[in-house]
């Protein structure tokens, strides 16, 4: 108990870095959904194509393996062309990484799921509006647009519950994150058991406090309606 | 213009800016007591000390990257750190892909037993050892008199030790050390016999790791091993972890 305590404010920065890589891999994967949602809708075959591409490149992927692949493959990468272009070494940060690695595998399901949350929208509402006068962007932003939200959330939220347990994948790369802290300071006291299970209440902490703000964020897009 | 202004600036936070530091230095922080991760983050420990000792010898400024075990060749050879610090022992499969200094230092494999127990006595008596190790292949090599008894960890040597079905075991030095003279199960026992350190079956120890083809620093690095130990800047730091010569024979 007193090594925790000893170690509490470390594992407390730990615990920032998995919160902010979880943030902004989230605002990246949502992004990245949005590009690819629309462009399996789009009519042009060479975005659906592309984008095909993406979501099966991704699912097909083991986490672990694309995350190792951006961070030193990405770092080849990033040597090659600077020594072709006589640039000095430029670091490719571990958070960085994470947050893009995270980010392209979780935008490949959400693509998914906003596609369908798209699709649920009957198309006769489009034609309608279209029949009243309504331009394309006007449709999109009061008509699809707040239905689809609502539509998109409950397998939003449940792609974000995942992501948030896949940040623990990004200790791999060796980033101060709350999963590769405590297992490095667990192995450093020889307490791994403890430092793990703190780490458990933590992620099981983080569930609950989702599972949380998402009910309130879905209750109040479904406002309105009869349940 | 504005869009130049954009990409600088998602260069800037993708990237941190070139290090001051001459050398950047892979280090663990899990593997106590040669590197292990301190409670305000930093790392700590005999590598560490070793590695700081030496780049003062070479006159150079070295900063500690902290990197993952199974990712810390790959963060060499892509360039994250010049030289990996981090008990790596020196092995034909590693030194396919990285080059390695002269050892640093080499944990000597030793008996260990009930307290005043001598080598001479070993003859005909039962010696626990790991299934599969090194030390296993040193005791059937050097030690045809003693009768072995293979375990698959070396907790379960160490409890049959104290149980009295073995009368002493071999292991690395510090193993035994740390997990078992150290402990409670560990009294009245002790380190017997001299260090055994034969390169026939023991390798040739730790090592710096750094990329292929930098000879200048491989070099740099052997050579103030070297100095360390002359100017007994290398004991002071032994002492500080070990109360045996961990350099080796």
């Amino acid at each position: 108990m007193d090594t925790i305590l000893e170690y509490a404010p470390l594992l407390a920065g730990g615990t920032a870095t998995t919160v902010l890589l979880f943030l902004c891999a989230a605002v990246f994967a949502t992004l990245m959904g949005a590009l690819g949602a629309a462009g399996k809708l789009a009519a042009g075959r060479a975005w659906r194509w592309l984008v095909m591409g993406y979501t099966t490149l991704v699912r097909g992927v083991p986490e672990l393996l694309l995350i190792l692949l951006i961070y030193f493959g990405g770092q080849r990468g990033i040597n090659q062309i600077g020594d072709a272009f006589g640039f000095d070494y430029i670091e490719l940060s571990k958070f960085a990484a994470g947050v893009f690695a995270l980010g392209f595998i979780y935008g490949a399901y959400l693509t998914e799921t906003f596609r369908g949350a798209y699709m649920t929208v009957p198309t006769g509402q489009r034609d309608a509006a279209k029949a009243l006068g309504f331009t394309t962007a006007q449709t999109l932003r009061l008509i699809t647009l707040p239905q689809l939200v609502r539509f998109a959330l409950p397998g939003y939220f449940n792609v974000l519950q995942v992501m948030i347990k896949a940040t623990a994948v990004v200790s791999i790369i060796g980033l101060a994150d709350l999963v590769g802290l405590a297992g490095d300071v667990g192995k450093s006291v020889r307490q791994p058991f403890s430092f793990y299970m703190l780490v458990f209440f933590i992620y099981l902490g983080f569930t609950i406090l989702l599972t949380e703000v998402f009910s309130r964020v879905e209750k109040r897009y479904a406002r309105g309606l009869d349940r | 213009m504005k869009s130049t202004f954009a990409a600088v600036a998602v260069l800037a936070t993708l990237s941190t800016a070139a290090q001051a530091a001459d050398l950047k230095i892979c280090v663990e922080g899990a593997y106590p007591p040669f590197s292990s991760t301190a409670a305000d983050g930093s790392v700590v420990g005999f590598d560490i000390d070793i590695a700081n000792a030496l780049c003062g010898e070479m006159g150079m400024s070295c900063e500690m990257v902290k990197s993952d075990w199974d990712g810390i060749i790959p963060a060499l050879l892509e360039r994250k750190c010049d030289a990996i610090i981090a008990s790596m022992s020196i092995t034909p499969e590693r030194m396919q892909v990285i080059d390695f200094s002269n050892k640093y230092y080499q944990t000597p494999a030793k008996f260990a037993g009930a307290a005043g127990m001598t080598v001479a006595e070993l003859d005909g008596k039962t010696v626990g050892v790991q299934r599969g190790t090194i030390h296993q292949s040193f005791l059937e090599g050097e030690f045809p008199g003693v009768e072995l008894k293979l375990y698959g960890s070396q907790d379960e040597a160490y409890l049959d030790l104290v149980a009295g079905r073995v009368d002493a075991i071999m292991a690395d030095s510090i193993a035994i050390s740390d997990g078992f003279l150290a402990t409670d199960a560990g009294e009245g026992f002790a380190f017997f016999g001299g260090d055994y350190a034969d390169p026939k079956y023991h390798g040739v120890g730790a090592g710096i790791g750094v990329r292929q083809g930098e000879e200048e620093l491989r070099n740099a690095f052997s050579h103030a091993i070297g100095r360390i130990r002359g100017t007994g800047e290398y004991s002071t730091i032994n002492a500080k972890y070990f109360d045996f010569d961990i350099y080796g024979g």
